[in-house]
């Protein structure tokens, strides 16, 4: 479908965006929780799809991913344009993400449902270490004194949470 | 405070999560750029991480794709990258290899274009033809390349092509064959800097007009970058580069580290 879009289909364009904004939009709301500045955010990542879609190569992994990816990454870079760091690291400290915060506001889905599964069988740290990061879009140096951890003990908890993640996903590029 | 400095390795995970910044994810990008392994462990975590993305899946208000399929029918696309154009070029190029130093300068350079242009259509119909036993989309490929490789044909052999040569201010140089009859230049560089994963260098059509984006330049093979099409060129253009996040942005972030005017 990607190709479509690639071509300059405006209507594959508009059945890719059915199947993407919510995830997109779901996604981009929960990094930067402000709902009109998600909303402005996800319509950017609609918009690099469109303009980027002949950049998608489908052999370095799922349309989902390059889509989400784009979508995290923006979500990202404006939630950290718009507080300086500090500020953030002490919101970090206050607010700690938990995944049921974030799925309780998102449709009740199957990805939902295996996620939390596969969720559950990291370890404590692990998760937060990853669900801090990703739906809160803090830094692992922001997530380590609120966890009571050291950075690097962070990272390496990052990176053990999401391989077990993939592997009980079964997701593989 | 003392700074703890992860082995690169272990950053993976942050990296994936897009928890890391500044010199961290500089690290890490530079690490990446040596380790085949560690990019398809990225590709991996990113699967997961779309998981992550699909939990929390959340139907936005139904404006929101409304005006993105009007932004999106205001908004030019970003030509594709074919692997047979890229690859012809540099046969091309190895065919007119100690000529060059000849065809420095010259305008228009016609000597070579005739030559060029029958190897680029050629050398991209058969390669679109053996990528197409792997590639999904044989058919649209071969079409893809062979289109490309025509409407690069044509600039390269309009009555009006001129060739233009620019220093790249960060390393590298560039040349440019321009057409204004075909509205069209083919641009390709020679030694460009390599760029951290994060970064890539993005081509742009600067004028009166304001500054539309022409393509990211796909990644250089052999020290040799494109050749890349930018059509729809006007009176007044200049031709940009920038270096830009990766994905590319919709108006220029950063100074132009080359600047010729068309």
């Amino acid at each position: 479908m990607l190709g479509r879009v690639a071509r300059g289909d405006q209507r594959a364009f508009e059945a890719v965006c059915r199947h993407i904004a919510a995830p997109v939009f779901g996604t981009v709301r929960a990094v930067i929780r402000d709902v009109p500045q998600s909303e402005e955010v996800a319509q950017e990542v609609l918009v690099e799809v469109w303009q980027c879609a002949s950049r998608f190569d489908a052999s370095r992994g799922s349309a989902l991913a390059w889509v989400t990816t784009i979508a995290h990454r923006r979500a990202v870079d404006r939630a950290r344009s718009e507080q300086r760091s500090a500020e953030r690291e002490r919101q970090a400290a206050a607010f700690t993400v938990t995944y049921d915060d974030v799925v309780e506001t998102a449709e009740a889905n199957l990805d939902a449902q295996r996620v939390r599964r596969c969720l559950r069988s990291l370890t404590e740290l692990q998760r937060e270490a990853v669900t801090l990061a990703y739906y809160g879009g803090y830094t692992y140096r922001q997530v380590a004194a609120p966890l009571g951890v050291a950075a690097g003990t962070v990272s390496t908890r990052m990176r053990d949470g999401l391989i077990r993640l993939r592997d009980c996903l079964g997701v593989q590029p | 405070m003392r700074t703890h400095r992860p082995e690169p390795h272990t950053l993976a995970g942050a990296y994936a999560l897009d928890a890391l910044t500044g010199a961290d994810r500089a690290r890490f990008e530079r690490h990446l750029a040596l380790c085949q392994q560690c990019a398809q462990e990225i590709r991996g975590l990113r699967e997961a991480t779309a998981r992550l993305a699909a939990a929390a899946a959340e139907q936005p208000p139904a404006r929101l794709t409304e005006r993105a399929l009007a932004a999106a029918a205001r908004t030019r696309q970003l030509p594709p990258l074919t692997r047979g154009s890229r690859l012809s070029w540099r046969r091309a190029a190895a065919r007119r290899h100690g000529r060059a130093a000849a065809v420095r300068g010259r305008t228009p350079g016609r000597a070579w274009m005739p030559r060029l242009a029958l190897a680029l259509a050629g050398a991209a119909v058969i390669l679109a033809g053996i990528l197409g036993l792997t590639v999904r989309d044989a058919q649209h490929q071969l079409q893809q390349d062979q289109q490309h490789a025509r409407i690069i044909a044509a600039v390269l052999t309009a009555r009006d092509a001129t060739m233009f040569r620019g220093r790249v201010s960060t390393g590298g140089t560039a040349t440019i064959v321009m057409s204004a009859r075909e509205h069209a230049l083919v641009f390709a560089a020679a030694g460009l800097r390599p760029l951290p994963p994060s970064r890539c260098y993005e081509l742009w059509l600067m004028g009166p007009r304001g500054d539309q984006p022409a393509g990211m330049l796909p990644e250089p093979q052999h020290g040799m970058t494109g050749p890349m099409l930018a059509a729809g060129l006007k009176p007044g253009d200049h031709l940009g580069l920038t270096i830009e996040p990766t994905g590319g942005t919709p108006h220029p972030t950063t100074t132009a580290i080359l600047l010729l005017p068309l």
